[in-house]
């Protein structure tokens, strides 16, 4: 079955605006060819505490380059974790950066939502560090303290659906 | 053993994927990419967005497979890019989203052994809320969603895995008879 939708929105409607502070990313790349090890990791015993914000991954060169926010502790034990099996090599560290992540009705289904997210906070000169849009959310890991100037400017673009 | 629960899962329509990379003026690439397919009235499915470890940064979005061509277009015609930016592109291909009970990390790594065992490609991944998404061929999704069944323990009334209802945006308002 088929579903046209039709938005007639000033200002496209979200379910409001969350954000999780204080968190650390970590970088780092795997060769395609030993992404079992690297899953075998993920499901190790000393890995099942942690709990990710958000998690991405990009293929390029025949690698996949992954992306973990997690809390600072967190980060760190998972840090020398991977350190200790001597797999990935870690790329990036950055600490602290902050998430903010909206969802919306259809988003992923209609154009123009990437358009007037990404405009509006390149706009105010935030540098956005990583984004994840997938399953309806829009996910921005930014720098911990551009997280209120981003919530500003998103919450003026958007309209919270009440 | 006790199969790991999962509160259900779900797979898209045939999409195409773009991976967009390079150095300079990295903020600029997604604003300009994502007003430009906006002007056309065409709808990212997914998109990421990243610094690599070469210094180069990349974007990589999906769109429905019926638009690969006149995006390919679009983003190849000279000046799209800023300069020094390459772009690369695959047609069919598909998200499978996954959504955990609990233990995404663990979840994760169980669905990049499963489908690395079965030749299963994985093109790119990313967490929402309650959900992770991979990118994998189309013609592949079928073989990946058995692994996992066949794997994790789904609940017996989860929803649909295909999608039933296909959503459209338009300008266009129809009206039929009796309207």
């Amino acid at each position: 079955m088929e579903t046209i939708a039709v938005y007639w929105e000033s200002r496209i409607k979200t379910y409001g605006f969350q954000r999780i502070p204080e968190l650390a990313l970590i970088e780092l790349s795997c060769p395609i060819s030993v992404i079992k090890a690297l899953g075998d990791i993920l499901t190790s015993h000393d890995m099942q505490g942690l709990r990710a914000s958000f998690i991405l991954a990009q293929g390029s060169d025949r690698e996949l380059s992954f992306v973990f926010c997690l809390p600072e502790r967190e980060g760190m034990g998972f840090h020398a974790h991977l350190e200790q099996t001597g797999m990935p090599t870690s790329h990036r560290y950055i600490y602290p950066v902050g998430i903010i992540f909206f969802h919306g009705p259809h988003f992923g289904d209609r154009y123009g939502i990437a358009e007037t997210t990404f405009s509006a906070i390149s706009k105010e000169g935030i540098e956005i560090i990583a984004s994840g849009c997938a399953a309806s959310s829009v996910y921005l890991i930014l720098a911990q303290d551009d997280l209120d100037r981003a919530e500003q400017v998103l919450t003026k673009t958007f309209e919270v659906a009440k | 053993m006790e199969k790991v629960k999962l509160g259900g899962m779900k797979q898209s329509l045939e999409l195409c994927q773009f991976d967009l990379r390079g150095q300079d003026s990295p903020e600029r690439i997604v604003p300009r990419v994502s007003k430009l397919l906006a002007s056309q009235k065409i709808n990212i499915a997914f998109l990421t967005y990243n610094k690599l470890n070469n210094e180069s940064h990349q974007l990589t979005i999906l769109l429905n497979q019926c638009d690969f061509t006149r995006s390919s277009e679009l983003l190849n015609t000279k000046g799209t890019l800023p300069r020094g930016w390459a772009m690369q592109s695959r047609k069919h291909v598909g998200i499978l989203t996954v959504y955990p009970h609990r233990n995404p990390l663990k979840i994760l790594g169980c669905v990049m052994v499963l489908w690395a065992a079965q030749s299963i490609p994985i093109y790119g991944i990313a967490t929402s809320l309650s959900a992770i998404s991979f990118i994998t061929d189309y013609q592949a999704i079928d073989k990946g969603i058995e692994v996992i069944q066949n794997s994790f323990q789904l609940p017996d009334d989860h929803a649909p895995i295909k999608p039933e209802l296909i959503y459209y945006q338009s300008d266009e308002v129809k009206r039929g008879k009796g309207n």
